[in-house]
C-alpha cells in the first residue's frame, strides 16, 4: 500500500512536473526558432553586404586590365603611296583646267611614282568635356595642319560643338579624308566648285541630334572661309562663310540604309581661279544634295550607290591685278557624279560617272554668254583588294574628257594605303 | 460605378509612369541585351543594335545606331576592342553626355571578366590580335556571371530605388546558371578534340575541358591560302579531331571544304541570341552550343 502510495505521488508529481515541461519546452523552441530566423536574416543581410562589397570591388579601377602608357594620345599613320601615267604628254597635263569651271591649278599627280602624304593622326580625349583630333600629313613639300579640331562630349539636348580647323559636314564625300575615299582622286564637281582639298576650313559647327524615332542630324557652320576655289585662300577677310546641313537616314530591314541630305555653303569669295592672271571679286553659294543607299548583309559583301548634285551660283567682277574692275561675271553651273561600289569579301569593284552642266551651265561675262563647248565628264572604273582592313591596294582607270577638248585623258593609277597604329573609326 | 472606375484610372496612370521611367539601355550585341534584360526585367528596356549573325568585329556605325545610342541611359558593349572599328564613334556621334566614356552609363562588360590570352607583346604582324586578350567570353558562365554581377551592380547605383530588386534578380540568375552549369557539365565533352577557324571556343574549352588543336584560319582575321588548306587537310587526316568548327559569319566555305575533303564532320555553332529560332535568350544559347558540340 505504501508503495503504491508513494508510486501515486511520484508519478503524479512527474505528471505535474511533465506538464510544465511541455510548456516551458514549447516555449524555448520557439525562442530558439526565433533565434534561428534572425541568425538566418543577420546571415542573409551579411551576404547581401559582402554581395554588394564584392560587386562595388568588381567595378573598383583596381581590377581593370590597364596597359602601360593609356594617357598617351592615340596615335596612327596613314600612308598613300601612288603610281600615275597618262596618255597625254607631260606639258598637256601642266595644268588640271576645266575650260569654265577652274584653271591656274595644279595637278595633283606627276607621271610615274608619287608620295601623296604620309598622314599622321593624333587624337585622345581631352577631359570629360572635349575630344581632341589632329591630321598632320606630311608630304614632300613639307607638314602641313590639315586638321585640329574639339569636339564636346557632355553639352545637353543632343547639341554638340566643333571648333578649330577640321572637313566641314557639307554634302556627302567633303568630310572624309581622300585615304577613306572609294577613289583615289575626287569627283570632277568637287575638285571644280572646292577644290582638291575639299572644304576644309577654320570654324565653329553646331550641330543638333533631336530624340526622333528616325535619324536626323542639322548643323550650322561659321567658317574662315580660306577654301582658294570658292573663298578666299587669304584670311584677312575674318568670318566670312557660313554653312548649313541637314541629313537623315532610314533602316529598311536589317541590311539596307539610305542616307540622304541637303547642305548650302556660301560667302564672300576672291579666287584667281577663274580666268588665268586675274582675280574674281565676289560672292559664291554652293548646294548640295546626297543620297547614298548601302545594302550590307555581312561582312563578305556590300554594295554602297552613292551620288550627289551640286550646283554653284557666283556673281562679281573680273578684276586685274592692279585692281581694276575688267568684267561683270555671273556664272550658274551644276556637277553631278554617281558611283556604285560591290564587295566580294577583300576585293571591291567601283564605278563612278561624273559630269559637270547636266543642268546648267551658264557662264556670262560683262552679261554676254559663253559657251565652252561640250560637257566636262568622266569614267571611271576601279578594283580593290583589301588585305585587311588596315591595308588596301587599288587599280583605277579614268576615261576624262574634262578638258572640253577632242583630246581624251586616259589615266591609269595605281594606289597602295597603309595603316599603322590607332585610326580613328570612320563615320557611315 | 465610380468607385469601381476611379481605382482602374489611378491604377493605368501609376502604372504608365514607372513604364516611363524605365532605364534604356542600348547594347552592341545581342547576348549582352538578353543578360541585361534577366537582370533588369521590367524596370529596363534593351536595345541590341548590332544584328545576330553579324560579325561583332566589323560591323558599321549605321545612323540608326547611332539614334539608339542617343537615347540610350546606359551603353552596354563587349569591350576588350572588339567593336573599335565603330563603337568610338557611335559615342562621339550620339551626342549623349550619359554614355560618354568614365561616366555611369558606359558599361564596358569585359572589365569585370578574368581575361585569357592576354598577349605579352602584340604587334599587327600576328592579325586581328587584341592586346587586352580574346574577347569571346560570351560562351563563358564564369564570366557571364561576373558579367551580370557588374550589371546588377551598375544598375543599382543608377536606380538605387530598385536595388533589391535588381539583386534578387541576380540571385535567381546566379541560381538558374548553377543549375544549368551541372547540366552542362554532365555533357559527354571532356577530352574532345576540335578545329576551330576563328578563336571563338577558348573560354568554352578551357570551362568544359575539350581541347582547340588547330585553327582554319592562320592568325586571327586573316583568311586561310590555297597552300595553307592543303596543310590543314593534312593535318586534320593525322590528328582526326571531333569536328571542324565555325561561326554562321565566316569561314564556311572553307570549313566545309576541309570537311569533304577529310570526312571530319563541320558544325555551325550559334555564336548569339537571336541567330536561329531556338536561341532566345543566353541560356538557350549555351544550350544549343554545348548541344553542337556534344
Amino acid at each position: 500500500m505504501k508503495v503504491l502510495l508513494s508510486v501515486f505521488v511520484i508519478s503524479v508529481t512527474f505528471s505535474i512536473g511533465a506538464g510544465a515541461q511541455t510548456l516551458d519546452d514549447r516555449l524555448r523552441t520557439l525562442e530558439e526558432a526565433q533565434k534561428k530566423l534572425e541568425q538566418t536574416i543577420q546571415e542573409q543581410k551579411k551576404l547581401i553586404q559582402e554581395l554588394k562589397a564584392e560587386i562595388s570591388r568588381r567595378q573598383s579601377p583596381a581590377t581593370q586590365q590597364k596597359t602601360p602608357g593609356l594617357l598617351n594620345p592615340a596615335i596612327g599613320m596613314t600612308v598613300d603611296a601612288d603610281a600615275y601615267h597618262s596618255n597625254l604628254s607631260e606639258a598637256n597635263l601642266e595644268e588640271v583646267n576645266i575650260p569654265g569651271y577652274l584653271s591656274g591649278v595644279e595637278r595633283e599627280f606627276i607621271k610615274g611614282f608619287n608620295l601623296r602624304e604620309a598622314e599622321m593622326n593624333l587624337y585622345a580625349p581631352v577631359d570629360p568635356y572635349f575630344n581632341l583630333y589632329t591630321t598632320i600629313p606630311i608630304t614632300e613639300k613639307g607638314v602641313e595642319l590639315e586638321e585640329a579640331y574639339f569636339v564636346t562630349t557632355s553639352l545637353p539636348a543632343g547639341l554638340q560643338l566643333k571648333g578649330g580647323k577640321f572637313r566641314s559636314s557639307f554634302g556627302r564625300l567633303n568630310a572624309f579624308h581622300p585615304h577613306a575615299w572609294d577613289f583615289v582622286d575626287a569627283p570632277l564637281a568637287y575638285r571644280a566648285f572646292l577644290g582638291e582639298e575639299g572644304l576644309n576650313e577654320a570654324g565653329l559647327q553646331l550641330t543638333y541630334l533631336p530624340r526622333l524615332p528616325v535619324f536626323a542630324v542639322v548643323g550650322i557652320e561659321a567658317l574662315q572661309g580660306q577654301n582658294p576655289v570658292l573663298f578666299r585662300s587669304d584670311a584677312g577677310w575674318g568670318i566670312h562663310a557660313f554653312s548649313a546641313f541637314a541629313k537623315a537616314s532610314l533602316d529598311f530591314a536589317s541590311d539596307h540604309t539610305l542616307l540622304f541630305g541637303a547642305s548650302v555653303t556660301g560667302g564672300r569669295t576672291e579666287t584667281g581661279t577663274v580666268i588665268p592672271e586675274t582675280q574674281f571679286d565676289g560672292r559664291s553659294t554652293l548646294y548640295d544634295v546626297e543620297l547614298t543607299y548601302k545594302w550590307k548583309p555581312s561582312k563578305q559583301k556590300s554594295l554602297t550607290i552613292q551620288t550627289e548634285y551640286l550646283f554653284r551660283h557666283q556673281s562679281g567682277d573680273i578684276v586685274e591685278a592692279a585692281g581694276a574692275v575688267l568684267d561683270p561675271l555671273r556664272r550658274s553651273q551644276d556637277g553631278w557624279y554617281i558611283q556604285a561600289v560591290r564587295q566580294w569579301g577583300r576585293w571591291r569593284v567601283g564605278s563612278r560617272f561624273d559630269v559637270l552642266g547636266i543642268l546648267r551651265d551658264g557662264y556670262s561675262l560683262s552679261g554676254l554668254g559663253i559657251d565652252f563647248g561640250k560637257h566636262p565628264f568622266r569614267l571611271t572604273a576601279a578594283l580593290e583588294f583589301n588585305p585587311t582592313e588596315f591595308s588596301r591596294l587599288r587599280l583605277q582607270y579614268n576615261y576624262d574628257r574634262s578638258a572640253r577638248s577632242n583630246k581624251v585623258n586616259n589615266e591609269i593609277l595605281i594606289q597602295a594605303l597603309f595603316t599603322i597604329g590607332a585610326h580613328a573609326a570612320h563615320p557611315f | 460605378m465610380l468607385n469601381k472606375l476611379l481605382p482602374c484610372f489611378f491604377m493605368a496612370v501609376s502604372l504608365a509612369s514607372p513604364a516611363s521611367a524605365r532605364l534604356n539601355i542600348a547594347t552592341t550585341l545581342p547576348w549582352i541585351g538578353s543578360i541585361a534584360g534577366d537582370i533588369g526585367g521590367d524596370k529596363v528596356t534593351v536595345t541590341s543594335f548590332i544584328k545576330p549573325g553579324q560579325d561583332p568585329h566589323f560591323a558599321e556605325a549605321k545612323p540608326s545606331m547611332i539614334l539608339a545610342v542617343r537615347k540610350a541611359d546606359i551603353l552596354m558593349y563587349n569591350g576588350m576592342d572588339l567593336e573599335i572599328g565603330y563603337l568610338p564613334i557611335l559615342v562621339e556621334s550620339s551626342k549623349n553626355p550619359k554614355i560618354q566614356p568614365g561616366n555611369p552609363g558606359d558599361f564596358e562588360c569585359s572589365r569585370f571578366i578574368e581575361p585569357i590570352e592576354v598577349p605579352s607583346a602584340v604587334d599587327r604582324s600576328l592579325g586581328d590580335v587584341h592586346p587586352q586578350g580574346n574577347p569571346h567570353y560570351q560562351l563563358s558562365p564564369k564570366n557571364i556571371l561576373l558579367v551580370a554581377e557588374g550589371m546588377a551592380g551598375l544598375l543599382s547605383k543608377v536606380d538605387p530605388e530598385n536595388e533589391k530588386y535588381y539583386l534578387g534578380n541576380l540571385a535567381a540568375f546566379r541560381e538558374r546558371l548553377e543549375k544549368k552549369r551541372k547540366e552542362w557539365e554532365s555533357l559527354p565533352l571532356k577530352g574532345k578534340t576540335f578545329v576551330a577557324y576563328h578563336k571563338f571556343f577558348e573560354y568554352l574549352a578551357l570551362e568544359f575541358g575539350f581541347s582547340i588543336i588547330g585553327y582554319v584560319e592562320p592568325k586571327p582575321g586573316i583568311p586561310p591560302s590555297a597552300g595553307q588548306m592543303e596543310k590543314l587537310v593534312e593535318m586534320i587526316r593525322k590528328t582526326r579531331p571531333d569536328a571542324i568548327l565555325t561561326l554562321s559569319y565566316y569561314g564556311q566555305r572553307e570549313v566545309s571544304f576541309l570537311a569533304q575533303k577529310t570526312g571530319v564532320k563541320s558544325i555551325v555553332v550559334p555564336h548569339d541570341v537571336g541567330e536561329t529560332d531556338k536561341v532566345t535568350d543566353w541560356f538557350s544559347l549555351m544550350d544549343e552550343v554545348l548541344k553542337a558540340l556534344r
